[in-house]
């Protein structure tokens, strides 16, 4: 079978991507990295940000909570310090841009858009900033600006990242799709605060974004909703710790599945979900990945 | 980098809350350097989810061994570990000490900090005029003192209560020390300061960060290189989520830039 993927104008070998912020830029597992379907870079920002104070991280049962806050070079380190290197990544690789105005995400785009990366995945969704971020992927009108002015600078292929934060990402999906994305990315993390037992906000930004296993119902549940209300490709994430976890989310309408943190625990976690993928496809004698997206809903 | 899963061959607790665990890893005994660590899962399941990290305490041909202290549930877990289980381990990572060859080196260690400077000294003595200075709350809490002296190098001991050796902290101990070198080398070429902070003379440490941050103050201008034991995410560079800041702006991610850092580079 042709296990490939396509998305706007990217076609991807296999439907396995690492998850933004949790593979760093593909360059410390060049190995796992050359086996997926791409890789989604750090959230890059038009200026470097030194992220927020620690600690950043907390632990919960199946998950945790990050607070990291954007750290990464900002975008002229990128493109002269990293994209040099992850060109010569043999998987797609996605860059992850973020920005603080409608405008910045524009010149993210129009500036990548000479670059040798294979498409932006649009963060409208992070947590753990004060502006921008989530309270952006919260506005459908917003959205679909925001979509609507990277799709003007940029001839490479477009996914929005959505939250679920307090909105219907049905209605965000909607926005990006009509404004011309050619995918979405769905779910972020989810807003967190943990507290250290004295009453006192652990984490060093305060609030923090939920990840691991423990979101994925939540994370299939909007996945199968979206899934019913838009045309364009749904990248499946949340809580993707096993091949069992991505078939999930490609039953629940997703046409690839992003990685996260899972690859904090085991750096080849996103390789394993891809080996077990494939031995899927070939034990049911699968012929094309349509088969298995979207039949949680076929089949009722 | 896949996680190795490693027999336990020998498992028993040191004192109260903290424990020894010998593990066969023959590949990771062969690569592992001072100053890195092993990232231990401590449950087969989703809870906890993230590795633990442990700085290697020693390495004996092919076996290598993790002393920690039980500070969490995480630690808890695995302090359940018994000789002839398995361990789920990623590593080595981390970034090794700096190599000394022909210097004066202070190796002090406080509390469960002590574990680290054990395989850091075996690797220094060799090549180097080794002193090591170790501290605990009391006597029954100072470890692996028997291990420390079998190196044939100088040990001291500081006990907070004055039940062993130097009644005082480590700290303290290792500022006369250090004085006590700088005056031999004023004596000898006329230096100072200079001649000390400089090329001779190398401090490690392990320890709580009150401690860290008390040697650096106390030590000042003479670098001083800790290990920085601290939460983690990945342990592997690829989160952000570990970070200490630097003096001047920015982070260190300790995982990968560390878990040896210049102190008297970083906000302690």
């Amino acid at each position: 079978m042709n296990s490939s993927v396509t998305i706007g104008r990217t076609t991807f070998a296999n439907p396995v991507l690492a998850a933004s912020g949790t593979f760093e830029f593909g360059l410390k597992f060049p190995a796992v990295a050359n086996r997926l379907g791409g890789v989604v870079t750090k959230a890059i920002t038009l200026q470097p940000r030194a992220g927020n104070p620690p600690p950043r991280i907390w632990e919960f049962p199946g998950g945790i909570l990050n607070s990291v806050g954007l750290e990464n070079p900002g975008l002229e380190s990128f493109c002269s310090g990293m994209v040099p290197y992850t060109r010569k990544l043999k998987c797609r690789v996605v860059v992850n841009i973020a920005g603080f105005t409608a405008d910045e995400y524009g010149e993210l785009a129009a500036r990548l858009n000479s670059e040798p990366v294979d498409a932006l995945e649009v963060n409208v969704s992070c947590p753990n900033v004060r502006e921008g971020g989530a309270l952006f992927g919260q506005q459908p009108r917003v959205v679909e600006a925001i979509t609507a002015l990277v799709r003007n600078r940029t001839t490479k292929t477009i996914i929005i990242k959505l939250t679920a934060n307090f909105v219907d990402p049905v209605e965000t999906a909607k926005a990006a799709e009509s404004a011309g994305a050619d995918g979405v990315t769905l779910i972020n993390t989810l807003f967190g605060l943990a507290l250290d037992g004295n009453g006192r906000p652990f984490l060093g930004g305060r609030n923090g974004g939920m990840s691991g296993p423990a979101l994925k119902p939540f994370a299939l549940f909007c996945v199968d909703r979206v899934a019913a209300a838009v045309k364009i490709p749904i990248i499946g994430c949340g809580g993707v710790m096993s091949s069992g976890d991505a078939l999930d989310f490609m039953s629940a309408g997703a046409r690839m599945v992003q990685v996260g943190t899972a690859s904090l625990v085991n750096p080849e976690a996103a390789s394993d979900v891809w080996t077990g993928l494939s031995e899927y496809a070939r034990k049911n004698r699968l012929t094309d990945w349509a088969q298995i997206v979207g039949r949680a809903r076929r089949q009722g | 980098m896949r996680p190795a899963h490693c027999p336990v061959t020998a498992a028993r607790e040191l004192c109260a809350g903290v424990f020894s665990l010998w593990l066969d890893a023959p590949r990771i005994a062969r690569q592992i350097h001072p100053g890195q660590f092993l990232n231990v899962k401590v449950s087969s399941g989703v809870d906890p989810l993230l590795r633990r990290p442990i700085s290697v305490c020693d390495v004996e041909r092919s076996r290598v061994r993790l002393v920690f202290r039980v500070v969490g549930r995480g630690t808890a877990l695995l302090s359940r570990v018994r000789a002839g289980d398995d361990l789920d381990v990623l590593g080595p990572l981390g970034r090794p000490a700096p190599k000394m060859r022909g210097k004066d080196v202070l190796v002090c260690g406080g509390g469960i900090g002590t574990a680290p400077m054990l395989f850091l000294a075996r690797r220094l003595v060799p090549m180097n005029r080794v002193q090591v200075l170790l501290g605990a709350r009391s006597k029954n809490e100072l470890l692996l003192v028997r291990e420390f002296r079998a190196l044939g190098v100088p040990v001291k001991i500081a006990t907070d209560d004055g039940s062993a050796g130097y009644r005082g902290t480590v700290t303290e101990l290792a500022a006369e020390q250090v004085k006590g070198q700088m005056s031999k080398v004023k004596g000898q070429d006329g230096g100072g300061r200079l001649a000390v902070s400089g090329e001779r003379f190398t401090v490690f440490a392990c320890g709580p960060k009150p401690m860290l941050a008390d040697l650096v103050k106390r030590l000042d201008p003479i670098p001083v290189w800790g290990f920085v034991e601290e939460r983690m995410g990945c342990g592997t560079g690829i989160c952000y989520c570990c970070a200490l800041p630097k003096k001047g702006g920015g982070h260190v991610r300790f995982c990968e830039d560390g878990p040896v850092v210049r102190l008297n580079e970083v906000v302690l």
